[in-house]
């Protein structure tokens, strides 16, 4: 039970990196505070499973040390680090029975007999295991493999994480809900380090105090679910987390004002941030805080609308503005005005990134 | 329709069943006759077209004379193929989980490489390995001694072993190694105890194998003895003479082939596909 730290760690599959490009996981510094709940979102291929993989010892690190504890693990085996680890697909011990597999970790640890059952047979109560412990674990369904699968991490008291690596995918979606409510219950219980890798937005922002969102082998940002969604610090976490994504365009500076295409937003706050001549700059907001007004005003800009569509308890409409197809997201009681409306851009909710990198004025 | 595809669906099976055992009863009722039921054409039903006999049968067991002592070679032969194939399964399958979880390089050789030299050992014909290995065995004083012969066939039976195990650990899903290690298992442990308990059905196979080219061979064991120390397949060569005693070989093609017969039975089980599944699903 520890803080796990990560020291520069990054990791290149094939020999020795040349550019940053060549890194699965790229160099970087973050650290797990213990007991509590994490989820590592982000699209395949981000190298989610590889910085887990580097946490448990399975794979280790090109570069960088892993902390358990203020500890240098970075050489110790997987074996020795006290970690659970449960994967896509569930993996059992298919020759013995339940009950067999889920004492297999503290068989491995030598506990006494009496341990190891009492252990047991508080885990499969937990986990509604009880009434299948003498059955034959490759017998059972998907869903109740998983639950062995976790059951294993779950045995022994000294974990000093619980790594679940998209354990969900192969559940059913109505038991989905109760096994995700049953890892939450599981990390107040026993008061767990937990890391859930998944790329459903949903399951990370109900699951996780902290979410982390990877991209192209870095972790673009760690926060809370508001966090991300109030003030995506990359364009990647606003192009992936809420629905429909962030709406961005590629926009310049002019005095006070930001000017996208031929259009001028007046943005006093936002035209003072400095941009590097040669950089890639873009002005995104999320379709909930894009306003459309029937009344044009000062801060407004006329706008065609080229289609809405009734989602149930909210409409999004689609508008061209200079050029680009923006979403807004309208609740369904607002009414929405015909053909054309006023667009304006509350300057709190409108944010500028240059290079993908979330750039906020002085004094914000 | 249904009719007509039971018809022709047991057809298929008593036709191949016939042509399997055909044979076998033919060198069985073969075994039971004298030269005189043979020579002078077909027979078929004892008492009444032959005159069953023993002889065929008492020849195996007779020592000097016109008969050979099967025991001997026998026993030569079990020693030397179940030593060579147990010897080959362990370290055959090792060397195949080694090649299937672990990746090698030695210069431009890699895994695969690797592989492909344990098995190209089968891809050459037996003429072209027997001199080297009669040198060699020469060399250390083997010629002609089982134990000889044994590191000749585990060379010869090893890479069968690696070639299904390895294949065999493919289907393996490496979570389960990893998952073997996250519940504190050492690489070692993880292979006995984990990996291990799930080939049971590669391991029969490869075995079998090991078993039935091992027992069969006659091009080494040939080449490789003399006097002292003779297998099953060259002491029943040695009973034809110059008039082709049918009965006796019969009775010991019989012989030679129980083993094989009785183990394809014990393991039968073992050999089907839904044994393998199950690991991870």
């Amino acid at each position: 039970m520890a803080k796990i730290d990560l020291n520069g760690v990054g990791h290149c599959y094939s020999g020795k990196p040349e550019k940053l490009e060549d890194f699965a996981l790229r160099p970087m510094n973050h650290s797990w505070d213990h007991g509590r709940a994490y989820a590592l979102l982000g699209p395949s291929g981000c190298g989610k499973t590889t910085l887990l993989n580097i946490i448990s010892g399975l794979i280790r690190p090109s570069e960088g040390r892993v902390l358990f504890g203020g500890v240098d693990v970075t050489d110790q085996p997987t074996a020795k680090r006290n970690i659970a680890q449960v994967f896509q697909f569930p993996v059992i011990y298919k020759n013995v029975t339940v009950y067999n597999n889920l004492a297999f970790p503290l068989r491995c640890r030598k506990l006494p007999a009496d341990e190891i059952d009492r252990k047991v047979r508080e885990v499969a109560r937990l986990l509604n295991l009880t009434e299948q412990l003498k059955s034959s674990a490759a017998r059972l369904s998907a869903d109740a493999k998983q639950l062995i699968s976790l059951g294993r991490g779950l045995v022994r008291n000294d974990v000093a994480a619980l790594l679940l690596d998209e354990p969900l995918t192969v559940i059913d979606p109505h038991l989905k809900w109760l096994l995700r409510r049953k890892l939450k219950e599981i990390n107040d219980t026993y008061n767990q380090t937990m890391v859930l890798v998944t790329h459903d937005q949903n399951e990370a922002l109900t699951f996780a105090e902290k979410v982390v969102v990877m991209q192209a082998g870095q972790i673009v940002q760690v926060g809370t679910a508001q966090e991300l969604f109030e003030n995506p610090r990359h364009t990647f976490v606003g192009y992936f987390i809420g629905s429909p994504a962030m709406n961005f365009m590629p926009c310049r500076l002019d005095g006070n004002a930001v000017k996208v295409g031929e259009e001028r937003i007046s943005l006093p706050e936002l035209a003072t941030v400095d941009v590097p001549p040669e950089g890639k700059v873009e002005i995104g907001i999320r379709p909930e805080f894009l306003k459309l007004e029937h009344d044009a005003s000062p801060d407004t800009l006329e706008v065609p609308i080229l289609n809405v569509r009734d989602l149930g308890n909210f409409r999004i409409a689609t508008v061209r503005f200079a050029g680009h197809d923006l979403k807004i997201k309208i609740p369904e009681a607002r009414p929405i005005p015909s053909e054309k409306g006023f667009l304006r851009f509350p300057r709190q909710w409108t944010k500028l990134y240059v290079d993908d990198v979330l750039r906020e004025p002085a004094g914000a | 329709m249904l009719g007509l595809y039971r018809f022709l669906k047991y057809s298929a099976i008593l036709l191949w069943s016939a042509f399997v055992a055909g044979p076998f009863l033919w060198a069985l009722t073969t075994s039971f006759k004298t030269s005189e039921g043979i020579v002078s054409g077909a027979t078929y039903i004892p008492w009444l077209q032959y005159k069953p006999s023993l002889d065929g049968w008492g020849v195996l067991f007779r020592r000097g004379g016109q008969g050979i002592d099967i025991v001997d070679p026998y026993l030569a032969s079990l020693t030397v193929t179940l030593s060579a194939s147990a010897i080959s399964l362990v370290l055959g399958t090792l060397a195949a989980y080694g090649l299937s979880r672990f990746s090698y390089k030695a210069g431009p050789i890699k895994n695969a490489d690797i592989t492909f030299f344990f098995i190209s050992q089968r891809i050459m014909p037996p003429i072209v390995l027997s001199i080297p290995f009669f040198l060699m065995l020469q060399a250390f004083g083997l010629l002609d001694t089982k134990l000889g012969l044994i590191i000749v066939y585990v060379a010869l039976l090893m890479p069968i072993a690696v070639w299904v195990m390895i294949d065999f650990f493919h289907n393996i899903p490496v979570e389960l190694d990893e998952t073997a290690m996250l519940d504190g298992c050492r690489p070692v442990e993880t292979f006995f105890r984990v990996i291990l308990p799930n080939c049971k059905p590669g391991l029969v196979v490869a075995g079998l194998f090991c078993l039935i080219f091992g027992w069969n061979d006659f091009f080494f064991a040939f080449m490789l003895t003399f006097t002292k120390t003779q297998l099953l397949p060259v002491a029943v060569v040695a009973l034809n003479s110059s008039v082709t005693p049918w009965w006796s070989l019969s009775a010991s093609a019989l012989v030679s082939v129980a083993p094989l017969v009785i183990l394809a039975f014990v393991v039968e089980k073992y050999l089907s596909r839904g044994n393998l599944a199950g690991a991870i699903k």
